[in-house]
């Protein structure tokens, strides 16, 4: 190996996870080149300075006993709760016919959504109506030509009352279309 | 560390295992001892609630040290805090304190000198850098587990080892053989 390896291969090489191959292959490369020796003492040395440190810092014994009773607390209540899925799993035979119930029962009491006949009205009430109105746009009609000033009550009409000359108010024999219901 | 989570009469054990190093990496994350012994139970809580969510493919070990580094990032994001130094004589329980039956009597002095010198530069690196050897170093991972278990190509991951293990060299004295 002349070319030098790339730099990060020396972290893997100290940290001794490398294949037994291309870990010859460095230890070869080293032994040519000062440059990657340097670089390779300066991670080792920096991989050993870790050891310094307490791998298992103690923990105090409250803490130790509160995580042990938190644990014990936490994977009861996972025992005894299953998800949701499972529950429907474990009762999926039971799920079926209470959807099946469910479905037969909406079916019988629900009202229907067919419109009933008697909501329409008849051809012939349907015609009365509209003959009522039509007359009753004539008198209005014939009224406003004919040029009548007064009022529904027969007085003379006022400002207000008019819109350039003509009655805002229905005459006396104006048809009551409102309470006209039959 | 090396309990068998499968078995759910094993389940709880096998968690407290991990909570000595799970702490470990968190307290030099947050810098403070008693939010990583936070950190620490919501991490193992939630791993006992999310065991259907463990992909058996991964490692369980790099799985947990995920969780806690996802919290850790969590708690530095709301309380936007780099931590100056971390910690030193905090009142812990240290197995520095005695000298081994080998070493000289100031042994266990400069352990703890070195100790320091060491959580002092790792206060230097950026957190990203940071994680990827607290995780080597605490979860035992390689860094192809480690890779796996954040989700990012293995070449970022062993950039960010490189550049913080020539810094952790650089600022570190060699130890007196």
């Amino acid at each position: 190996m002349n070319r030098c390896p790339d730099k990060t291969q020396w972290v893997l090489y100290a940290a001794g996870e490398l294949a037994d191959r291309l870990r010859r292959r460095l230890q070869a490369h080293l032994a040519a080149c000062e440059d990657c020796r340097r670089e390779q003492e300066a991670v080792a040395r920096g991989l050993s300075a870790l050891g310094a440190l307490d791998p298992e810092p103690a923990l105090r014994p409250e803490v130790l006993e509160t995580l042990r009773r938190r644990l014990a607390v936490a994977a009861a209540h996972k025992a005894v709760r299953p998800t949701l899925l499972a529950t429907v799993y474990r009762y999926r035979w039971v799920a079926a016919a209470a959807v099946l119930i469910a479905a037969a029962l909406a079916y019988a009491l629900l009202p229907s959504t067919e419109t009933p006949a008697s909501r329409w009205i008849d051809e012939d009430q349907f015609v009365a109506e509209m003959a009522e109105i039509t007359a009753g746009v004539e008198i209005l009609e014939s009224s406003a030509y004919a040029g009548v000033m007064e009022n529904g009550n027969g007085e003379k009409a006022g400002p207000a009352d008019t819109i350039e000359g003509q009655s805002r108010r229905p005459p006396k024999d104006f048809p009551n279309l409102i309470g006209a219901t039959g | 560390m090396t309990g068998r989570v499968n078995d759910p009469e094993n389940v709880e054990e096998s968690l407290v295992a991990f909570a000595p190093r799970v702490y470990g990496l968190l307290r030099r994350l947050v810098g403070r001892p008693d939010v990583a012994e936070d950190l620490m139970q919501e991490t193992l809580l939630r791993a006992v609630r999310s065991l259907a969510t463990y992909r058996p493919e991964g490692k369980f070990r790099a799985w947990i040290f995920c969780i806690a580094v996802n919290l850790a990032r969590d708690w530095m994001r709301r309380q936007r805090h780099e931590p100056a130094a971390l910690l030193g004589d905090d009142g812990e329980v240290s197995p520095d304190a005695v000298p081994a039956p080998d070493e000289p009597p100031d042994g266990p002095v400069l352990r703890r000198e070195r100790r320091r010198c060491v959580e002092d530069a790792l206060a230097r690196l950026s957190e990203p850098d940071r994680t990827v050897l607290l995780m080597r170093y605490y979860g035992n991972l390689a860094f192809k587990d480690i890779a796996r278990a954040t989700d990012e190509p293995l070449g970022t991951v062993l950039s960010r080892a490189h550049r913080a293990l020539r810094k952790l060299g650089d600022l570190i004295p060699e130890e007196p053989s």
